[in-house]
């Protein structure tokens, strides 16, 4: 039932994203949207580091790409990625918001307008508060909210600060991140 | 975050008010943009509702200048995407414009004026400034001011600097601009042969004969009408085998534009006009 699943957190959890990408199956069914902070003058590296071991591919997007389900859409470095309600992507160099370009409020904002009640919303481990207000609308309007559970992530300002503003459905690690996202099919 | 929200309907009433008043089409904008753009600015200068922004824009010149200088998104930085003016410096331009006497280049919207500025310095590195003509193009009247008076945003000048040492390894991005009292400002000599053009949305009034063409992230706020029409304008503007940058994430993705454009760096975006 659910339509897309969207994941946010910092470089630092690279390691956590690899391993729920390369956990899923290559037939999953929705798409798998991804905001994570990174290195702005540094473009090339962290897509390929991450197609390498996922078993969907994951592509950074141009402007105005159709959804596809059992693909990873990355938001490329300094822009912010934007969903639209037609199932696009919109891209956009305005300015940062939380000083964050790609800024996951935006991503998590708009894919919840998109998706409504059939949005999965992860919030990984983070080093600023960017992030929050996106889970709390996507809780808003109706979808799922998921922290990573704090006492497992090495920076908390970004899980914690999402607990904070928001009600969530679950609090999990990331095996049972996995294990949830795989009971999808 | 406590945000104002706009409807579609207020959205398209503001759309119209621009087009009747002052004869500027945001039809084809991509309207999730427009709404954003026009609730930030709402939000902004205190505006309270669409209503009242929308008697602001009727009666307020100076609100609706300020609006259309926030409708072209400012270009973020200098030297945005190292690698791309890398490819420029090393490899493109001194083959490109060495003997020629006035190489045509246009910025089809200037708006804050980061891509004309590092152009100009880059080309004042190579020794090569004097051989170029700019055009620099701009929905904005306010953004032509500016950046005819050099000004900038101070709060860029760390990361322009940090972008600086990604290309050069001499000099230091200083050498051009000063910066006194909080405020920052170009030197104006590397702009000193550019012809600032104020136009509509629509191109009305566009340069000929030009070998290099860098609009970079602009496209991304047009719906693929309006991306479709830019393309085939510039198109049109080029010479035959001229070149057009536009930005990494945005493509040349029209009916038949392989017969118009061959691409020469995917990675960067380059793009060049077929000879026929």
């Amino acid at each position: 039932m659910y339509k897309a699943v969207v994941i946010g957190g910092s470089a630092g959890s690279f390691q956590v994203i690899t391993k729920i990408l390369m956990s899923l199956p290559k037939n999953f069914p929705i798409p798998v949207l991804l905001c994570l902070h990174r290195l702005k003058h540094v473009r090339s590296g962290f897509v390929e580091a991450l197609s390498i071991k996922s078993s969907i591919p994951v592509i950074e997007p141009y402007d105005k790409d159709n959804i596809k389900p059992g693909i990873g859409y990355l938001a490329p470095s300094n822009y912010h990625m934007f969903i639209e309600l037609n199932k696009r992507i919109a891209l956009s160099t305005e300015e940062p918001v939380n000083h964050s370009r790609p800024s996951i409020d935006l991503t998590f904002e708009t894919a919840a307008q998109a998706y409504r009640d059939k949005l999965i919303g992860i919030i990984l481990s983070g080093a600023n508060r960017d992030g929050a207000y996106g889970l709390k609308k996507v809780k808003q309007l109706g979808g799922m909210a998921i922290v990573q559970d704090p006492g497992e992530c090495q920076v908390k300002t970004m899980t914690e600060a999402s607990l904070k503003l928001t009600p969530v459905d679950h609090i999990f690690t990331t095996q049972q991140i996995i294990q949830f996202l795989l009971n999808l099919k | 975050m406590n945000k104002y929200e706009l409807g579609i309907v207020d959205t398209r009433n503001i759309i119209k008010t621009l087009q009747d008043v002052y004869d500027y089409d945001f039809k084809n904008y991509a309207l999730t943009f427009f709404k954003r753009r026009a609730e930030n600015f709402i939000r902004i200068h205190n505006l309270k509702n669409a209503d009242f922004f929308i008697e602001q824009i009727q009666q307020n010149k100076e609100i609706f200048r300020l609006f259309i200088a926030f409708m072209s998104v400012d270009k973020t930085e200098m030297f945005r995407d190292p690698s791309m003016w890398r490819l420029l410096k090393d490899e493109l331009l001194v083959k490109m414009i060495s003997g020629a006497t006035s190489f045509k280049i246009w910025f089809p919207e200037v708006s804050s004026g980061e891509e004309l500025f590092s152009m100009a310095i880059l080309l004042n590195k190579l020794k090569l400034l004097e051989n170029v003509r700019f055009y620099a193009s701009s929905i904005s009247e306010l953004n032509i001011e500016k950046i005819k008076a050099g000004a900038f945003d101070p709060r860029k000048i760390e990361v322009n600097n940090a972008n600086y040492k990604r290309i050069f390894s001499d000099g230091d991005l200083s050498d051009f601009y000063t910066y006194e009292n909080e405020k920052a400002f170009w030197d104006t000599s590397l702009v000193e042969k550019t012809d600032f053009i104020k136009q509509n949305i629509i191109f009305d009034d566009y340069p000929k004969g030009i070998k290099l063409i860098i609009y970079r992230n602009q496209m991304i706020y047009f719906n693929q009408i309006l991306q479709e029409r830019f393309l085939k304008t510039m198109h049109s503007c080029l010479v035959p085998g001229g070149h057009l940058i536009i930005g990494n994430n945005e493509k040349i993705d029209y009916w038949n534009s392989d017969k118009d454009y061959l691409t020469v760096s995917k990675s960067e975006s380059l793009y060049k006009k077929k000879l026929s």
